[in-house]
């Protein structure tokens, strides 16, 4: 397999695609850090006199997420072609009839090509993480945990478009192909965001499977284990249908087939993952949680609660409620069940009910309703129902935010010189020719 | 090897019908026909880098199944450049470590097809001539008993194809059962044992030249002339 992985990381780190991406990387996460931390200084600046102010100070939300909203350019946009290479130049060229002829399975060549892949996000993500490491030299704050978060959100994300790529490639026959095919999916991802995002029923449900939506949680200090086995198994499910179309050999009934048996498994388990509601709240200023000692009482709540919500899917008080309180409690407490009472309903049909807006609250066999959307009247209540009282808040639990006046001038004199610099010599240098062995250039010659 | 009833539809168009011909161990087969004849096709479909609408390839009386085809037997394709932007040496070097040569025996192929001038340069720098020899290197470092090789004279002139040549009989020599797609008759008629003629698909004769020549009912003929009365 050695011989195959060398193959595959020399092919992709000798096109061009990888370095222009690179290098077109260097200003699209430089100018993105620059302009956060100067946004984040004039913040801090005007937090200076209020600390409530400062409180909401977060690197993560006003730092880190922005400068790799570069990257995440970089993945839908640039990446794609730098993962069609690794099958597309072979396809065209006629090397896949050579490739496939080597003593490898099929899987073998996939699983090489991926790790190709793998490597070359990883390059761009270290050239955008670099970010990272003067923002700590300005003396900025990182949290190891939200910032590892952040960062797998990334790798899974770049994985996903080049398991998409690939997928593409092994289907068309010119690289330009597959690169319209992978672009229909990502940049497609943001249809769904804009057009269908927030729309009731099966539309909702379609706006789900954005590309985008893979990210959001992990921009959120969210660690959910569903998404992140969900989207394993989507990257799985595309490299198996890049293999099932690797060999041209194959008769086209037989790889239908095939990507029908694939995609079902692919399906089954992504839907499984969806039911693993685990999710762990990794952002240091807890924003996907409840304070500590209301996280500490609610998670002593052994009974089932049952929530019925009478609002629309589209209201965006529903969004509120489901941010603010149903989410956290679904994360907290063990049994809980939500339930829409007016699915199927318009919001304009279902605003002129009067118990429209309504959500109730039953728990060991008592029941209350609320129309608040915010946790602090809605806990009271539930420990009320529970018979438990309103825990005290834990002292020195609060959030002190990171407000940071700097001057980021110094990264663009990074991003736009010494790291494009870096890029073009680790170019130059992965194009020099190779050591000839004494033995071959002594017998070598016209026969 | 033997080929079976191979058949072979792009659409309404027949590209082969009914192929059906042995290969003996140890011989150099000439697949000769002219352009558009279905020599490649016939070549892809043997190796299995195309589908089959009918056939099967039979190795010692047994069939070969696609998988297991790689085992007995390698295809080099005409007319592809492959891995343009690796350097000569590394890809010989790639095959060489998959097919587990020693060192000694990659230097002795560089050496018989004259690639020590080319190995640091990109495949995509090499002339037509250059290239070919590239590929065939590929071929004789692969260890399938069978080799299948689509125009292997291409590009070369009168010396360098008789020298390729005389490096094609060596390997044969060797043990190494070759098949050749040839269009040109005359460098046929030099380096095979045997032929295959092929004509819009089908074959039209098979055998020795003496044999061809008796089926002809033109004892004293060429190879072309043969070809010539046979299609």
């Amino acid at each position: 397999m050695r011989p195959l992985l060398d193959k595959e990381l020399r092919e992709v780190a000798s096109g061009r695609a990888l370095w222009t991406m690179l290098l077109i990387l260097c200003p699209l996460a430089g100018y993105s850090f620059f302009q956060a931390v100067s946004l984040y200084g004039e913040a801090s600046a005007a937090a200076g006199d209020s600390p409530v102010l400062g409180s909401g100070l977060s690197p993560l939300d006003g730092v880190l997420v922005p400068t790799f909203g570069g990257l995440y350019l970089a993945a839908t946009l640039l990446f794609p072609f730098v993962a069609i290479r690794t099958l597309g130049r072979e396809k065209e060229s006629g090397a896949l009839a050579l490739l496939v002829q080597l003593p490898y399975r099929v899987p073998a060549f996939i699983v090489a090509k991926m790790t190709a892949i793998f490597a070359a996000w990883l390059a761009a993500i270290l050239c955008a993480a670099s970010a990272l490491v003067v923002w700590s030299a300005m003396g900025g704050h990182l949290y190891l945990p939200e910032t590892l978060d952040l960062l797998i959100g990334h790798v899974l994300y770049g994985l996903l478009v080049g398991a998409i790529a690939l997928f593409s490639a092994s289907i068309s026959d010119s690289a330009a192909t597959a690169a319209i095919i992978t672009l229909a999916f990502t940049i497609g991802s943001w249809v769904l965001d804009f057009a269908l995002a927030g729309q009731p029923g099966m539309l909702g449900w379609i706006s789900q499977l954005s590309l985008t939506q893979t990210l959001r949680p992990f921009e959120q200090g969210l660690l959910s284990v569903g998404l992140l086995l969900g989207t394993v198994a989507a990257i799985c499910g595309f490299a198996a249908l890049a293999a099932v179309w690797l060999h041209p050999g194959v008769r086209v009934g037989t790889k239908i087939a095939r990507s029908a048996a694939c995609l079902t498994i692919a399906a089954a388990v992504v839907g499984l993952c969806t039911q693993l509601g685990r999710s762990v709240d990794v952002s240091e200023d807890r924003r996907n949680s409840f304070p500590a000692a209301d996280q500490k009482a609610l998670a002593e709540l052994h009974e089932p609660l049952m929530i019925v919500v009478r609002f629309v899917p589209e209201d965006p008080r529903y969004a509120d409620l489901r941010r603010n309180v149903l989410a956290k409690l679904e994360r907290v407490m063990p049994r809980v069940t939500i339930q829409l009472a007016t699915s199927g309903q318009s919001m304009l049909g279902s605003a002129s009910e009067e118990a429209y807006g309504e959500v109730e609250y039953s728990y060991g066999g008592h029941s209350d309703k609320s129309r608040s959307t915010s946790h602090r009247e809605i806990l009271p209540l539930i420990y009320a129902l529970a018979g438990r009282p309103i825990p005290q808040p834990i002292a020195g639990e609060d959030y002190p935010g990171y407000p940071l006046l700097a001057n980021a001038s110094p990264a663009l004199a990074w991003f736009l010189g010494g790291l494009p610099l870096l890029i073009v010599i680790a170019w130059w240098r992965s194009r020099r020719p190779p050591q000839i062995p004494s033995q071959l250039v002594k017998n070598g010659g016209p026969p | 090897m033997q080929v079976t009833g191979l058949a072979k539809r792009y659409g309404d168009q027949r590209a082969l019908t009914d192929i059906s011909f042995p290969v003996n161990a140890g011989e150099v087969l000439g697949l000769i026909g002219p352009n558009g004849a279905g020599k490649t096709t016939l070549m892809q479909a043997i190796a299995g880098t195309i589908a089959t609408d009918d056939g099967q390839i039979l190795w010692r009386g047994t069939s070969l199944p696609l998988p297991r085809r790689r085992e007995f037997l390698f295809y080099l394709p005409d007319g592809v450049r492959p891995w343009e932007d690796q350097y000569v040496a590394r890809v010989t070097e790639l095959f060489a470590a998959i097919y587990g040569r020693s060192q000694a025996f990659l230097a002795q192929t560089i050496h018989a097809l004259g690639l020590g001038p080319v190995l640091r340069k990109r495949i995509v720098e090499l002339s037509k001539g250059y290239a070919r020899r590239l590929l065939l290197a590929l071929a004789l470092l692969t260890p399938q008993p069978l080799l299948l090789m689509d125009e292997p004279f291409d590009g070369f002139d009168l010396r360098q194809t008789r020298d390729i040549m005389n490096v094609l009989r060596e390997v044969a020599g060797a043990g190494r059962t070759l098949v050749l797609a040839i269009h040109q008759l005359r460098d046929a008629a030099r380096v095979c044992d045997r032929f295959v003629l092929l004509a819009e698909g089908r074959v039209r004769g098979v055998g020795t030249l003496a044999q061809l020549q008796a089926q002809a009912g033109k004892p004293a003929a060429d190879l072309e002339d043969v070809f010539l009365a046979l299609t």
